[in-house]
């Protein structure tokens, strides 16, 4: 077991350093943070420009590939992520981000999972039947629809709930406005600004495990052993239970491995709509600020995270599913 | 394959029989899958409303009484109205004209990406699976590394340098580039069991050319999941487009898209609601007619699917 972690662990580590290598090298190609300057009124003069831009590393009259070095070098050797083209140091303001992505979300990825497997598991064992096709209707449409027009109707729900309540109940920007120090009404604050982008993100996420969800069981369902268990006089939720949902919920649990990721990592268009400053919002700022560093440094992160996740993914295989021995 | 192509001959000639006992009459493949595409009417329904979205994209810009980059000074931020259909935007643009003009660029932007993605998949994954070996360890090597930083991140990144007339080229050629990738994932192993059938060792044992095998053996065997990848493509790639213009990092003024309209009601979500519901409209039915096209034809080809009764 220890070895094959470790040889994963090592593999992994070759994809990130060659995926992100290139994201730097591709960032740096298509984003020109001169214009940034170039574009300024009064104009800086040519010197300063250059003087700035060389102290952050992302001057493009330096060859390419001496910036690369002196990019890989000082991450390697000091651990420093480099400068975004204001010369702040783009690895502590990722840092400050990652918490308000996780405390967005963390609860939305649980209510998700849970939600979007039950209701599988609830239509899968009545396939064809109403509430199949009602909930598979909804759930087609859900998750087809456009994660900022979603976001954008539950925002014009909110402001009209307010009115007609006559005050705020619901609070469309931002995670916190209290300023106190009761941790009760710290709580409820935290509450009235999380529960909006808490119902986009879980709608999303659960209609995609809740159709995931109804294919795999449905397909264990028609294994030999779910009838095998049935032609010895099982009842049906009896077979489904003991015998069709744990196979079934395997890949599942993969996905689930998969996204626990994604909560590091925040979601860009919510956190944008809701005005929530995580991670996925910052990154559209050091896209708009040609901030390669920045932009590099997110992918970098974002990549961690999903080879995390698919280490976890084998691990969970592994401990699940009895087919699998690795060692 | 040949488990499914009897299948559906044997339930073919079924209803042939079945409709008319006066002698057999020879139902074609494609015959059959349009006879079970129609039996669905969610199916109908999406081809219905997908035809009349590529209409209005086309005849909209014809009819509208402005045009999507001639602003009414003298409108801003109006109601809609006899002049203005949808109203107007906070600068005075024509909410429908610009609508119109937005659906051509969605609809243009998800189908040539999504084509072009699924020919991409199809040729790399095939291969990757055709040639086994070190070819084939190296090449999910390289489709894994690819994976590994969110494609969302990368089109970003080459799509921020874009804008003006051609911004939506480079738009469309964002989304393929980093989209075809777990799709060859996919169809790579769906060509694992491919490559095992005895014509295509036969051919290879015959000296046919690689490529030749891959082109007319292996694509061709795919040609259902590819169909069906392709229609559903449409909406992943029309969601990565609205994503991205709606962030400011797609398309920008002067050109249009459904996301870049959206990004200009949400500042305006109170005061001119129109400017926000009009494009949300079109997009909703857009996606949604594209997923139930998709979904029944998914099941009118997968002869195994009970969903929409017999044969």
């Amino acid at each position: 077991m220890g070895r094959f972690l470790l040889r994963r662990g090592a593999n992994y580590v070759a994809m990130l350093f060659v995926a992100v290598s290139a994201t730097y090298l591709l960032a740096s190609v298509f984003m020109d943070p001169r214009s940034n300057y170039l574009s300024r009124n009064p104009r800086p003069p040519m010197d300063s420009i250059n003087a700035s831009l060389t102290a952050a590393n992302i001057n493009d009259e330096d060859p390419l590939l001496l910036r690369y070095w002196r990019w890989l070098t000082d991450i390697v050797l000091h651990w420093n992520w480099g400068l975004s083209p204001d010369q702040e140091p783009v690895a502590s303001a990722v840092a400050t981000r990652i918490g308000a992505s996780t405390q967005l979300v963390t609860l939305a990825t649980v209510l998700a999972i849970v939600i979007g497997v039950a209701i599988g598991v609830y239509t899968a064992i009545r396939q064809y039947k109403w509430q199949d096709r009602v909930l598979g209707g909804f759930a087609t449409f859900f998750l087809v629809i456009p994660t900022a027009v979603l976001a954008l109707f539950v925002v014009i729900a909110a402001i009209y709930i307010n009115e007609a309540l006559g005050f705020r109940l619901f609070y469309v920007t931002g995670l916190h406005s209290y300023e106190g120090d009761n941790p009760w009404l710290w709580l409820l604050d935290l509450a009235q600004h999380l529960i909006l982008p808490t119902i986009v993100l879980t709608i999303i996420g659960a209609v995609s495990y809740h159709l995931t969800q109804r294919t795999y069981l449905l397909d264990t369902m028609k294994a030999d052993y779910v009838r095998t268990a049935r032609a010895k006089g099982l009842p049906l939720h009896l077979a489904i239970r003991k015998h069709a949902l744990r196979t079934s919920l395997i890949p599942t649990a993969v996905n689930v491995a998969f996204s626990i990721a994604t909560v590091f990592t925040g979601a860009v268009i919510t956190e944008t709509i809701f005005a929530i400053n995580g991670l996925g919002r910052y990154f559209v700022t050091t896209i708009v600020n040609n901030d390669i560093n920045g932009a590099t440094c997110i992918a970098a992160f974002a990549g961690v995270c999903t080879l995390v996740g698919a280490l976890l993914a084998d691990l969970v295989v592994a401990w699940l599913d009895p087919r699998i021995r690795i060692s | 394959m040949a488990d499914s192509e009897l299948t559906v001959t044997a339930a073919a000639v079924l209803t042939a029989e079945d409709e008319q006992s006066t002698g057999l009459r020879r139902t074609g493949r494609f015959t059959l899958i349009a006879r079970r595409f129609a039996r669905r009417p969610s199916a109908v329904v999406g081809l219905v409303l997908l035809v009349l979205l590529v209409v209005f994209a086309f005849v909209g810009p014809r009819i509208a009484q402005w045009g999507y980059d001639e602003p009414d000074f003298l409108a801003l931020a109006q109601a809609p109205s006899a002049e203005h259909w949808f109203g107007t935007t906070t600068g005075g643009s024509d909410v429908f004209a610009l609508v119109a003009r937005g659906l051509g660029r969605s609809l243009a932007i998800g189908i040539l990406s999504s084509v072009a993605i699924t020919v991409i998949a199809a040729i790399i994954g095939t291969t990757i699976a055709f040639f086994e070996g070190w070819v084939e360890r190296v090449g999910m090597w390289v489709l894994d590394m690819l994976l590994v930083i969110p494609s969302f991140l990368l089109i970003a990144m080459i799509v921020r340098s874009s804008s003006g007339a051609n911004g939506w080229i480079w738009l469309t050629f964002g989304i393929t580039v980093f989209g075809w990738i777990g799709y060859a994932r996919v169809l790579r192993t769906l060509t694992l069991s491919l490559r095992e059938l005895d014509y295509v060792h036969a051919a290879r044992y015959m000296g046919v050319r690689s490529f030749t095998i891959i082109r007319r053996h292996l694509i061709p065997n795919l040609g259902s999941v590819l169909i069906i990848q392709t229609v559903l493509g449409v909406v992943a790639a029309v969601n990565s487009e609205t994503a991205l213009s709606f962030l400011g990092l797609g398309i920008k003024a002067p050109d249009t898209s459904l996301g870049t309209i959206l990004q200009a009601g949400q500042s305006v979500i109170l005061t001119a609601p129109w400017v926000l519901i009009a494009p949300s409209v079109a997009l909703v039915l857009l996606t949604f007619s594209v997923q139930l096209i998709g979904d029944g034809l998914r099941d009118a080809i997968d002869p195994n699917s009970r969903s929409g009764g017999r044969a």
